[in-house]
């Protein structure tokens, strides 16, 4: 009997290490995987440089992991072990019932005095007015649901750390409380780093007013679920797959629609659409981007309002769902995104716009060292 | 290559086991020295010459001390086999490290000379050494084959980590050797074993501790101290057993029995007991080839310390050319000695939780040197396991919940408790059979287990986090 168990055991061996490899070998290769958003190994041609150099086996282990036979199975299956064995984080990712939540990141004091310093000295320099908006991110509203003792940075006092830093001329927008007394709401996605439609409305609510206007109210909108199937970045992080999937919501305005064109300019070219909504995105996996496209250098939209108001924003794509509630009080928007962008006056000059507004998360602009290009 | 990829577990593998099985009995060594090759270039594709040369000159060195009979001629080409060995050795491991200790002392500002640490130099030196040696002292017969010899050095299995093969142990096996069904069953076993011990346990804990060692020790608290030197402690052993019960069970799978290297050293009640359980081959080998041949003990106690010494500090520089190193062989050599003097006497009659613990306090202690980065960095880090700073706080209560169950796995699997409860289990009549198919379906569970871990290492989500 023994002898019998060491057999079950070499035969059922012998098949797995046999057959795994042969089902590698012959099913289809993809080049490129939307899940971890980037472009697989192919296969190493073999020469006697690379072998000396080491490359040709370095190619062949990433080949041969990437197209693994049911690579992603594998890895999700061992996440659900993670996570029953006591790990409350995957991948600086952490997983509570009701979302995917980021482990804040060690903010990076000097890069934020930079970008502090930078918009000091721009609203300085120019008379239109300059407005800060900080968003925090789902991390800084839903803190408490994590564990007492997970380790977590408190991104309240973040924000008020950097708005703390701005001159008297720069005018901070706090979004903080609106956004915390709305946290039973769906403002943020459960599987994605951005906040929804709805937290970027009660974010607008709190903007638009300090800048002058009188908000839209929420009941003038028509919403639509343009989609229930959306898997965030936070979800590629961690592939936990025990979540609701997210919903993208596109919100109009009863008064109809106010865009007449909308000109995305990605550093080589100009295009023009006439809608602010790429809905092509929606039967893609980066379903955010449905909101003014992936992020690009600049896009300017047009209305058709009665109005002489232009408004220019320096963003990060938490911006991407927010700007469509201000097409309700702008003639004309520009949007640059200085990730992109060597010298913004090939794109605009400040001095044309009534109003100018910097829109970031607290992650981004905690990390982002772009917006110091605004000063050279 | 190292075992515990997917390019090794599902594609190196298969492709030598079934060229091995298909061919000739005459063809057999050819084609594990061929893999032997593949398998050390793939991670050494330069410096293979190293391992190449020195066979060659250990070979021949064997051939002409087989046929000269004059002693003295004799013992010239054991020292000229021994100079080259260790003289590699030296070159590659050491350079680096006395130049800089050169610089230190003497404001010297010599350039160490670039050169990498071939894979598994320190393993198959002493391999290979052992085969001139037993040579010299007639213990073992001449190889006069090369492909038979360079098959013995670059045997895949054990070649870049142990255990350390004395050319005795598999003398008969390179010549002639048989697998069958139920031992290669029994390697995959074993094979498998390891590759837990590896995936599932040390890589696990060891992200605990890579966490931890990173941070400014003067800041962390007592229990985040512990929790970091703890998990090192069942990081090193499952990684290195691990590793030594792979090579055991792909040894196996091709016909060799390869000694065993570890013996559940955490359980010892003594640190000479410890020594005779953790690594086994590396310290039998110091005993067979440096110890007893300085005089052992039996030259009176002041030559017996000092023999003692001598192995201790070669055993910690062994493992590495830094500080640290020294130190911690200095260290055991220290416990070993004292031990000696009597206080071994003493453990022995003091209660078995008391003794065991007494051991696993000073290897806990001895891996603080172990894997630090410096001296400096060792005391304070055994500052703040003894009471530098807070009792606990809120990290270390975290790191606690999230790796409590691979604690308690890994303690477990220390201990021999399974292995007695499956001997028991097995004895029983009734549940003989059943133990047998649990045995099977558990081992293929853990190579399922460990595939999902090993394929998760490669998963690289590449997202623009640039929000």
């Amino acid at each position: 009997m023994k002898k019998t168990q060491k057999r079950i055991t070499a035969l059922i061996f012998l098949l797995i290490v046999i057959l795994l490899p042969f089902i590698t070998l012959v099913s289809k290769k993809e080049n490129f995987s939307e899940l971890e958003n980037r472009v697989l190994s192919k296969k190493p041609e073999f020469s006697l440089e690379n072998w000396f150099d080491k490359s040709f086996m370095n190619d062949f282990e990433s080949y041969v992991s990437d197209h693994f036979s049911g690579r992603e199975k594998w890895i999700t299956k061992k996440i659900d072990i993670e996570l029953m064995t006591g790990k409350k984080e995957i991948n600086g990712v952490y997983i509570t019932d009701d979302r995917l939540i980021e482990k804040i990141p060690e903010p990076d004091n000097d890069c934020i005095k930079r970008s502090v310093d930078t918009i000091n000295n721009f609203a300085k320099s120019v008379k239109t007015p300059v407005y800060v908006l900080i968003a925090p991110t789902s991390a800084g509203i839903y803190s408490e649901s994590l564990g007492k003792h997970a380790p977590q940075l408190d991104q309240k006092e973040i924000i008020s750390g950097i708005y703390s830093g701005f001159n008297t001329n720069v005018l901070p927008i706090n979004v903080y409380e609106a956004l915390y007394a709305r946290k039973d709401e769906y403002i943020y996605y459960r599987t994605d780093h951005h906040w929804t439609s709805l937290g970027a409305y009660n974010a607008y609510n709190v903007a638009i007013q300090k800048m002058g206007f009188i908000a839209v109210a929420y009941s003038e909108y028509n919403i639509e679920h343009a989609n229930d199937e959306f898997l965030g970045t936070y979800h590629s992080k961690t592939l936990y797959d025990k979540l609701l999937p997210d919903i993208i919501d596109i919100y109009s305005y009863t008064g109809g629609n106010s865009v007449v064109s909308c000109e995305v300019n990605n550093g080589m070219e100009t295009q023009q659409y006439n809608s602010i909504y790429f809905r092509d995105f929606l039967e893609k996996k980066d379903k955010y981007s449905t909101y003014l496209g992936s992020n690009q250098p600049a896009v300017t939209i047009r209305t058709n309002l009665e109005s002489d108001k232009k408004l220019l924003v320096f963003k990060d794509s938490y911006a991407n769902s927010f700007i469509p509630f201000l097409t309700q009080h702008y003639k004309e928007i520009t949007v640059l995104d200085m990730r992109y962008i060597a010298n913004y006056k090939d794109y605009a000059d400040p001095e044309e716009y009534s109003q100018i507004l910097f829109l970031y998360n607290s992650t981004t602009f905690c990390s982002d060292d772009n917006i110091k290009k605004i000063m050279y | 290559m190292v075992f515990s990829s997917l390019t090794f577990i599902y594609f190196f593998l298969p492709v030598v086991m079934i060229t091995y099985m298909v061919a000739s009995k005459k063809l057999k060594n050819l084609i594990l020295l061929v893999a032997g090759l593949i398998f050390y270039a793939w991670g050494e594709p330069v410096y293979i010459w190293v391992m190449l040369v020195s066979s060659f000159v250990d070979f021949y060195a064997g051939i002409y001390i087989g046929r000269s009979k004059k002693q003295s001629s004799k013992r010239v080409a054991l020292i000229i086999s021994m100079v080259v060995d260790l003289g590699f050795l030296f070159v590659f491991k050491y350079t680096g490290f006395i130049v800089g200790v050169i610089n230190s002392c003497f404001k010297t500002n010599i350039e160490p000379p670039d050169l990498p640490l071939p894979i598994g130099i320190s393993f198959y030196t002493f391999q290979s050494m052992s085969y001139t040696i037993d040579v010299y002292l007639g213990k073992v017969k001449v190889q006069k084959n090369f492909l038979n010899y360079l098959t013995y050095v670059s045997l895949f299995p054990q070649l870049v980590a142990g255990p350390i093969v004395r050319y005795e142990d598999v003398a008969n096996e390179i010549e002639d050797r048989k697998v069958n069904v139920d031992n290669f069953g029994e390697g995959i076993g074993y094979f498998i074993k390891g590759l837990s011990k590896k995936v599932l346990l040390a890589n696990n804990i060891g992200l605990l501790w890579t966490q931890i060692k990173a941070m400014d020790y003067s800041e962390i608290s007592v229990l985040t101290a512990w929790l970091g030197i703890l998990a090192f402690t069942f990081q090193i052993y499952f990684d290195f057993s691990g590793y030594s019960d792979m090579a055991i069970g792909l040894g196996k799978m091709f016909g060799f029995n390869f000694p065993i290297n570890f013996d559940h050293p955490y359980q010892s009640k003594s640190i000479s007991e410890f020594w005779r359980r953790w690594h086994i081959t590396l310290g039998s080998w110091f005993r067979i080839y440096l110890y007893i041949p300085l005089g052992g003990n039996r030259n009176g106690k002041f030559k017996t310390y000092r023999n003692l010494a001598i192995v201790w500090l070669l055993t910690g520089l062994w493992h590495g050319a830094s500080f640290n190193f020294i130190v911690w062989g200095a260290f055991y050599g220290i416990l070993i000695i004292i031990e000696r003097l009597g206080f071994g006497d003493i453990l022995k009659k003091l209660p078995l939780p008391v003794s065991t613990a007494y051991t696993f306090l000073m290897v806990v202690i001895g891996w603080v040197f172990f894997d630090t980065d410096n001296m400096s960095k060792a005391f304070s880090y055994l500052k703040a396991m003894f009471g530098g700073g807070k009792l606990f706080d809120s990290f270390a209560v975290y790191q606690l919940s999230s790796y409590l169950v691979i604690f308690i796995m890994c303690i477990f699997a220390s201990t021999d408790l399974w292995r007695k409860f499956t001997a028991r289990l097995s004895e029983i009549k009734n549940m003989k059979n059943a133990y047998y198919y649990v045995t099977s379906a558990v081992q293929i569970v853990l190579l399922l287990l460990c595939t999902c871990y090993i394929v998760d290492g490669s998963y690289n989500p590449f997202l623009y986090f640039r929000f």
